[in-house]
């Protein structure tokens, strides 16, 4: 499947372009529809209008939350399918995010932590566990982790951390206000704290991921195959595991679950260049805030005044892109 | 209606009077007049043992609550005789405790139906969409005002038909595939819940907040209102079950097996499988989606009896079993707090679901093509 060099750079800046345009809708409509040309001299020049305030005090953090969260959610969801070598692989759909959900909810409920730095680290601790134990119980029986056993793990995985949650919420009414955003992910209501304290973990996670490329690659064509091209197969794994983790508990501290982010994007990304991570993984990093900020902006049209929040959009979004996989492609022999 | 002879066991049943020799092992002969039935013993002992498990735990939900009622005054509330007990345990417990059966009841026969039909243990009304798809038109007809609270029964039951349906033509691609049907189930679920969340926004907040308790699953402030429409679909679903029963044996062959043997596959299939979705529709419409009753209990019942094929009434009275036990351990595990019963089964179902996974063989890994 070799790809002109040329035409892959058409794709990596068509790609550029459309997130440009996606952050700009993302900053334009709202409740308060708000005109490009103001938004761009919102954001050049300042000045104290309202559109202006809005811009800048609401939209331009939700927005960066936002383009953060899909970067690192897309990028999450193809090393996990490099990997498992399994087309399923996303931190939604394994349980990963909710994990971290759970770690977080954990954090706030029984050990007092209440800033966003304190309680990442249990995001990460709850979905690199989750990770672990869902590949443990998919990879049982003989005949290894099929994409069938992944998926279902992952939804046992879901329903019972859903289930702690939800008892740890009705059983702990103070802190429930607390995280009851958590449940479904939005960007929404996130300030500018927010993104400083989790920039410097999502570009960890994406250097990494970057650093990886070569080793996925040869992992693609098998362990035995990555292991005769000189690479070490179980200390890719290992530093996979890790960077997707990273990358995941860093998106659900910040915004909270997010699902088919991870699996639609990566995706979509090979279908552009090919299957060549150090491709695919820049593709992704942009696709995956397009999508996340273009189901934030038909979040916010669908219903108004109420907004939807981001995860309801892209589950719905990706879910039609789940069922073409796997009627299309022979992934399903488990 | 399906007449047609269904699998070794039950060809042999007429000559067995004569020639008691070829009666296959663990079963014994039961002559009502001219009829005779094949019965297996263990299966009969297993029942009989659930029926009093769940009588006790009947007797002790109703006792246990915020005050003790001693069994001898339930028992005389439950016969009709006068007792001083009369309202905590006639108008406040047995309504819900009623609930509570029915539904599980339905839970257990649907998940038994479906899992012999995908002849594989992971299918079953929740995994494959169906509870989900009657909670989002629930939900649905609830955030937009639809309809009057008496039809919302039927509003789940068509919610539940329609994500069978959908899941079931998206999964057929000239063929049905077990592993594809519960991918795309999955899938299917995760798009209901998003749906659902997307109604619940779009309501007013008194409609969100309501429809969020019925979501969890709960059998708090359910009484005869809920009971009713279930208890109808029960009553119908019993000689439907009992048609089941002869046709499930058909249905757990695999295809070549039963077409050779004669069996309308096709037809049989199509009946059990409408039967359970119908079932567990109406039982989530009543109680909202207690997860994972569907999908345990026929697995329990199944190692109980350790026959071939999922027992029907085992399956039924398992399901009683846990709902009514789950419920009575959600209202008093951490009270006063109440948790919904939903959030109890899935804390236990989910990791047998794992451990199901995680022991599956060839065998149950969805070979069937």
């Amino acid at each position: 499947m070799a790809r002109p060099t040329r035409s892959r750079i058409g794709w990596l800046i068509g790609c550029a372009v459309l997130l440009a345009l996606a952050v700009l809708l993302s900053l334009a409509v709202g409740s308060r529809q708000i005109a490009p040309s103001v938004v761009i001299q919102a954001l050049l020049h300042g000045g104290t209008s309202n559109d202006a305030e809005v811009v800048r005090s609401l939209r331009v953090p939700r927005t960066v939350i936002g383009v953060l969260a899909g970067a690192a959610l897309a990028v999450a969801g193809t090393v996990m399918q490099g990997i498992t070598r399994n087309p399923i692989a996303e931190p939604g759909i394994l349980g990963v995010s909710q994990g971290a959900s759970a770690g977080v909810v954990c954090a706030i409920a029984f050990f007092g932590v209440h800033t966003l730095t304190g309680y990442v680290w249990f995001a990460f601790a709850g979905a690199a566990l989750a990770a672990v134990a869902v590949q443990l119980v998919a990879a049982g029986g003989h005949r290894g982790a099929s994409p069938v056993k992944l998926a279902l793990a992952g939804a046992a995985m879901n329903a019972f951390l859903a289930s702690l949650v939800s008892g740890i919420a009705t059983t702990n009414a103070h802190a429930l206000d607390e995280f009851r955003f958590w449940q479904v992910g939005s960007i929404s209501g996130r300030g500018t704290d927010v993104i400083a304290r989790i920039w410097p973990f999502v570009l960890a996670g994406l250097l990494l991921a970057g650093l990886l490329a070569k080793g996925l690659d040869a992992l693609a064509l098998g362990d035995d195959a990555a292991r005769g091209l000189g690479h070490d197969v179980a200390r890719l794994r290992v530093l996979g595991a890790v960077g997707a983790t990273v990358l995941t508990g860093a998106a659900v501290a910040a915004v909270g679950p997010i699902a088919f982010t991870g699996l639609a994007v990566p995706h979509l990304a090979r279908a552009l260049v090919g299957a060549a991570h150090r491709w695919v993984l820049p593709v992704a990093a942009l696709l995956g805030p397009v999508m996340i900020l273009l189901s934030d902006v038909i979040g916010r049209i669908v219903f108004p005044p109420s907004e939807v929040p981001v995860a309801v959009m892209t589950a719905l979004l990706g879910v039609p892109f789940l069922i073409v996989l796997v009627r299309r492609r022979t992934v399903v022999a488990s | 209606m399906n007449r047609t002879t269904t699998g070794g066991t039950s060809t042999a049943a007429p000559a067995l009077g004569a020639r008691a020799g070829v009666r296959p092992a663990g079963y014994a002969v039961v002559r009502a007049g001219r009829a005779s039935f094949l019965v297996h013993r263990r299966a009969v002992a297993v029942a009989a043992l659930l029926a009093v498990l769940l009588a006790v735990a009947v007797v002790l939900s109703l006792c246990i609550g915020e005050t003790f009622t001693s069994p001898v005054q339930v028992v005389d509330v439950l016969l009709g005789r006068p007792s001083p007990d009369e309202f905590v345990v006639g108008t406040l417990r047995l309504p819900r405790l009623v609930v509570g059966l029915l539904a599980g009841t339905a839970f257990g026969v649907a998940g038994a139906l479906v899992q012999t039909v995908a002849r594989n243990p992971l299918a079953s009304p929740d995994v494959i969409g169906v509870t989900h798809g009657a909670g989002a038109a629930t939900v649905a007809a609830m955030s937009f005002g639809l309809v009057a609270h008496t039809t919302l029964p039927y509003v789940s039951v068509a919610g539940g038909l329609g994500a069978a349906l959908l899941v079931y033509a998206f999964a057929w691609r000239g063929g049905m595939q077990a592993s594809r049907f519960v991918l795309i189930g999955i899938g299917v679920s995760i798009a209901l819940g998003s749906l659902t969340q997307l109604f619940l926004t779009k309501g007013d907040y008194l409609v969100a907040q309501q429809a969020k308790v019925w979501l969890t699953g709960s059998l708090n402030s359910r009484g005869y209102d809920q009971a009713a429409p279930l208890a109808l679909v029960l009553l119908v679903a019993v000689p439907a079950a009992l048609w089941a029963a002869r046709a499930q044996r058909g249905a757990s062959f695999d295809d070549d097996t039963a077409i050779a043997l004669g069996i309308r596959l096709d037809r049989v299939r199509l009946g059990l499988a409408l039967l359970g979705v119908v079932l567990a529709s109406v039982a989530t419409g009543a109680t909202g989606p207690v997860d994972f009753v569907a999908l345990l209990a026929p697995q329990i019942a199944r190692r109980l009896t350790r026959t071939a094929q999922i027992p029907l009434l085992s399956s039924a009275l398992t399901g009683a079993l846990v709902v009514v036990v789950a419920d009575l351990l959600a209202r008093r595990l951490f009270s006063p707090v109440e948790l919904p019963v939903g959030v109890l089964t899935a804390a236990v179902g989910a990791p047998y679901l794992m451990w199901l996974i995680a022991r599956t063989r060839s065998r149950s890994g969805g070979s069937s093509s």
